[in-house]
């Protein structure tokens, strides 16, 4: 059995954690290595955040339409985003901010209520991106405006957990977890994978299965947090079809992929599709695998889900 | 005689049956050592925990809340 070294800090509007199993006696390594993924998420924040007016998207979304220069971290994800709406046809669409803003993410909670949400009436899906790798540079549509929050956090949890590992020789295994988009790599401190619960969005405070993984990456989408408008049933999951909140889809989906941005892509199309769409989405995308947990009635796994306990429901005699 | 044939072919339909079912189930991942089920119970009155024990689990996934600037 290794010795664990962790730590706990807030980044990227949430709360993150990072963890290495380390072989050697001395922390010092460990703890350069939890530094290490510190600083990476900290790069990450300063390049995807949409919430920062300096940041390299928050310029590249105001530039109206033309060039403007954004650090690789920041290419790389539009890269991957503009990919994953190609491989999903469309269903996760990096370009849905207008709507987003328009169902009113960026209000006031307390004055959600008062305003009906409606897409933006000149929006449409699929806007253009443009990507000059070499140039170090991307423009928009003119219009278009990118959000970044989910697959960001996912490229952050996978390049925070790359920088740790390579900080350091001694370290037989880590995870990284940015508000629950996880990365892992390695052995646990146990000596076997590392185990990731999924929480029960009925039963708050409560697991509703425990996977057993060892390379990869986890996250979790759904409708169980905040939810504003007539009756609660706005959200900020957006179908890009309509521009508004989707109307389909689980209370929460958990996806297991080789790495957390292609999870948090996988589980934020999933998020806006009903149990069989679903189905057939993970079928088709091996190694793919999710929990599926519908508005109602007990959670589907999909694919190969590496679950090792799950919580039961036996019926009385 | 014919008693002891409909014997025959029930007890060979029956090992048919258990052999498709446990063929057809996944093999489980051995659960660690340290890794506790837990079951509820399901009574009239709504679900009432028998057994909760906490995995000892390294990270939790969930929904993150709506991020705020």
């Amino acid at each position: 059995m290794s010795a664990l070294c962790r730590t706990e800090w807030r980044a990227v509007g949430t709360t993150c954690a990072a963890a290495v199993t380390a072989d050697s006696p001395d922390e010092r390594n460990a703890q350069a290595a939890l530094s290490a993924a510190q600083d990476e998420v900290a790069a990450c924040e300063r390049e995807l955040s949409r919430f920062d007016p300096a940041s390299d998207l928050s310029r590249l979304n105001a530039a109206g339409g033309r060039w403007a220069p954004v650090g690789r971290r920041l290419l790389e994800t539009l890269r991957l985003a503009l990919e994953a709406r190609e491989d999903t046809g469309g269903r996760f669409d990096p370009t849905v901010l207008p709507a987003l803003v328009a169902a009113g993410y960026e209000r006031s909670f307390e004055l959600l209520e008062e305003r009906p949400a409606a897409a933006p009436p000149d929006w449409r899906a699929g806007a253009a991106i443009e990507l000059d790798e070499r140039g170090g540079r991307a423009r928009l549509e003119p219009g278009a405006a990118v959000d970044l929050g989910g697959i960001g956090k996912g490229y952050a949890a996978g390049r925070a957990l790359d920088s740790m590992l390579a900080a350091s020789s001694d370290l037989a295994g880590g995870l990284v977890d940015l508000g629950g988009d996880i990365a892992v790599a390695g052995a646990s401190p146990e000596g076997g994978p590392w185990l990731v619960a999924v929480a029960d969005p009925r039963h708050p405070g409560q697991t509703l299965a425990v996977l057993a993984l060892d390379a990869g990456g986890v996250a979790t989408s759904g409708r169980d947090a905040r939810r504003f408008g007539p009756g609660r049933s706005l959200h900020h999951l957006i179908d890009p079809e309509t521009g508004e909140s989707a109307l389909a889809g689980p209370l929460t989906v958990t996806v297991v992929a080789p790495d957390p941005a292609t999870a948090e892509v996988h589980a934020t199309t999933l998020a806006i599709a009903g149990p069989a769409e679903a189905e057939a989405h993970v079928a088709a995308r091996s190694p793919l695998a999710a929990l599926y947990v519908p508005q109602i009635g007990p959670a589907i796994p999909l694919g190969e889900l590496p679950v090792v306990t799950q919580r039961l429901v036996v019926k009385a005699a | 005689m014919q008693r002891i044939w409909i014997v025959v072919l029930s007890v060979w339909a029956m090992l048919a049956i258990v052999a498709v079912l446990a063929w057809s189930s996944r093999p489980a991942t051995p659960l660690p050592s340290t890794v506790v089920q837990t079951a509820v119970v399901k009574g009239s009155g709504g679900k009432q925990p028998l057994v909760v024990l906490k995995a000892p689990v390294h990270a939790t996934t969930a929904t993150s809340a709506t991020v705020r600037p």
